[in-house]
């Protein structure tokens, strides 16, 4: 897909995906405190 | 090359930039608002600040000058540079801002002074090693603007550096933080439209995402693949390139202070995502710039000047190939001058800060008023502006690498301090030190030995598979743990004063 082999498209998009899910969850859960 | 429409651009940009200084220089009223801009920055400025602080004039040019060269295994680049402002705002932030809003704290040297109960030895040590890494990052910055001012307007080095600082100089001199804040929300609005827009037009000019992919493939099959056979970018490097990138910039003096001027915690919230979003599409868009250059360069389109760091000017000649219009190309050195002086404006308050509060009126004389703190900011600001302009008039390729060593001390000198600090009761006044004066000295021992290709005993320092910092970072980590548990405890009301357990907020 896109010129990439698959691997390229695997190990990015899960790091990606993986990152922003973290972040999302940061903010669904964040209380925060002042 | 310069034509009156050119001039015209960059003089446009400077006056905006300079009448914004001297509006926001009105809110200054005490050091707090000069250094902190009164803890007033409401969500987008702040958001706005921290990428505009971190995408620095050397990471526009770099950044594509580097995927030129490595391709897609230097993609990591661009995820663990964007999520530093997260690690910065969760592990830090979060923590920092709240004992920030009930000890005062100005900058984040009040915070170690305060926690490792060090008020003159840690406070001096840390605003010592902060101003030597602010200052061999700030020097490092003025490549970028050397690079492209001297190709747009073909001026002699001095006169390129000397106009980019001394707009930056006058606008952070006179109104501080407020100012800052201010020019990077316009500075990076710009920065990233700039992007959006500029680098599609290059990707499409070079045929297109797919094609772009396979002509780099049959060049070399390594270059679309997620990492390097060995050597740099390949996995062990890259572990370490993700703690350098994520950890090292997010403990950056003049990236960390952020956290204490922002208005209201409940902005930590979504900031995290939302910046990792933006600056993530920027970066890689500006990434697949540098693939689309080889691209080009292989195809015959442009050849890039002789000089060893050719990689950085491939932007440029894409711009030019892509985008034949004189005046987008002043607009594309607006774009760059922006990203260079988000980042040059808040290293020199952050020198300033570090050398005005916590050396002169923590240490020196903690009696000065805070009308002299104020006016010894703004002094060491102009000092700290004129000095690295006269370091960076030397060879830009040493100039680049300054900012890759620079985030490398920051992260030996600062994390670990830091990290334990904030998160282990345990941690003491006597591990800080260690951990941050052997960060600090290791860092730059190694990062020497691995930049002038060092053969001692037995160690080819040009072929360590990890990144130089990673090792200093390393023996600070040993020598905190060490060290902690060798020596007498923090007191457990200054513990409980400074939020120090495993949580993020109380």
């Amino acid at each position: 897909m896109f010129g990439l082999p698959d691997i390229t498209i695997m190990v990015f998009g899960a790091v990606t995906i993986i990152a922003i899910a973290a972040l999302v969850y940061w903010g669904i859960t964040f209380k925060g405190h002042d | 090359m310069a034509d009156l429409l050119t001039i015209g651009v960059i003089g446009l940009y400077f006056v905006a930039m300079l009448g914004i200084g001297i509006w926001a220089s009105k809110k200054i009223k005490n050091t707090e608002d000069y250094l902190l801009a009164g803890r007033s920055l409401g969500f987008w400025m702040f958001v706005l600040l921290m990428i505009g602080t971190v995408c620095s004039g050397m990471s526009l040019l770099g950044v594509s000058g580097l995927g030129y060269k490595m391709g897609w295994p230097t993609m990591w680049e661009q995820i663990f540079v964007p999520l530093s402002i997260a690690f910065c705002i969760i592990f830090f932030g979060v923590k920092l801002h709240n004992v920030a809003r009930t000890a005062g704290y100005m900058t984040v040297q009040d915070y170690l002074a305060h926690r490792y109960e060090s008020p003159t030895a840690l406070r001096s040590l840390a605003a010592v090693a902060g101003i030597i890494v602010s200052m061999i990052y700030l020097v490092g910055q003025y490549t970028a603007i050397a690079i492209v001012l001297i190709w747009l307007f073909q001026i002699p080095l001095w006169l390129a550096l000397f106009l980019a600082m001394v707009v930056t100089m006058i606008y952070t001199t006179i109104a501080g933080l407020y100012a800052v804040a201010w020019t990077t929300l316009i500075q990076s609005i710009i920065l990233i439209g700039g992007v959006l827009i500029m680098a599609p037009i290059i990707i499409i000019y070079a045929g297109g995402f797919t094609h772009v992919n396979e002509f780099i493939a049959s060049v070399n099959p390594a270059l679309v693949m997620p990492w390097m056979p060995s050597g740099a970018f390949a996995i062990p490097y890259i572990f370490s390139f993700a703690i350098l990138l994520m950890v090292g910039l997010a403990c950056a003096p003049h990236v960390i202070n952020n956290v204490l001027a922002i208005k209201d915690v409940k902005y930590f919230k979504w900031a995290p995502l939302v910046a990792f979003i933006i600056y993530f599409v920027a970066m890689f868009l500006l990434k697949f710039t540098g693939f689309a250059g080889l691209t080009m360069v292989k195809e015959g389109v442009f050849t890039l000047p002789g000089v060893p760091n050719a990689g950085d000017f491939v932007i440029l000649y894409g711009i030019q190939y892509a985008l034949p219009v004189v005046a987008l190309w002043a607009v594309f050195a607006v774009i760059v001058l922006a990203a260079v002086m988000s980042t040059t404006d808040r290293l020199m308050l952050t020198i300033g800060a570090m050398f005005s509060w916590d050396i002169y009126k923590k240490v020196l004389k903690p009696d000065a008023d805070d009308k002299s703190v104020l006016r010894l900011s703004q002094v060491v600001v102009v000092l700290s502006a004129i000095g690295s302009m006269l370091l960076a008039i030397s060879p830009p390729e040493m100039l680049a690498s300054l900012i890759w060593m620079g985030i490398g001390v920051m992260l030996a000198t600062f994390a670990v301090p830091l990290l334990a600090g904030l998160y282990w009761r345990g941690a003491t006044r006597e591990g800080a030190l260690a951990a941050m004066s052997l960060g600090l000295v290791s860092s730059l021992v190694v990062g020497s030995l691995n930049y002038f290709k060092t053969v001692a005993m037995g160690i080819e320092f040009a072929k360590i598979p990890l990144h130089f910092s990673f090792y200093a970072f390393v023996i600070a980590i040993l020598a905190m743990i060490i060290v902690s548990l060798l020596t007498k405890k923090t007191a457990e009301k200054v513990l409980d004063e400074t939020q120090t357990g495993w949580y993020f907020s109380k």
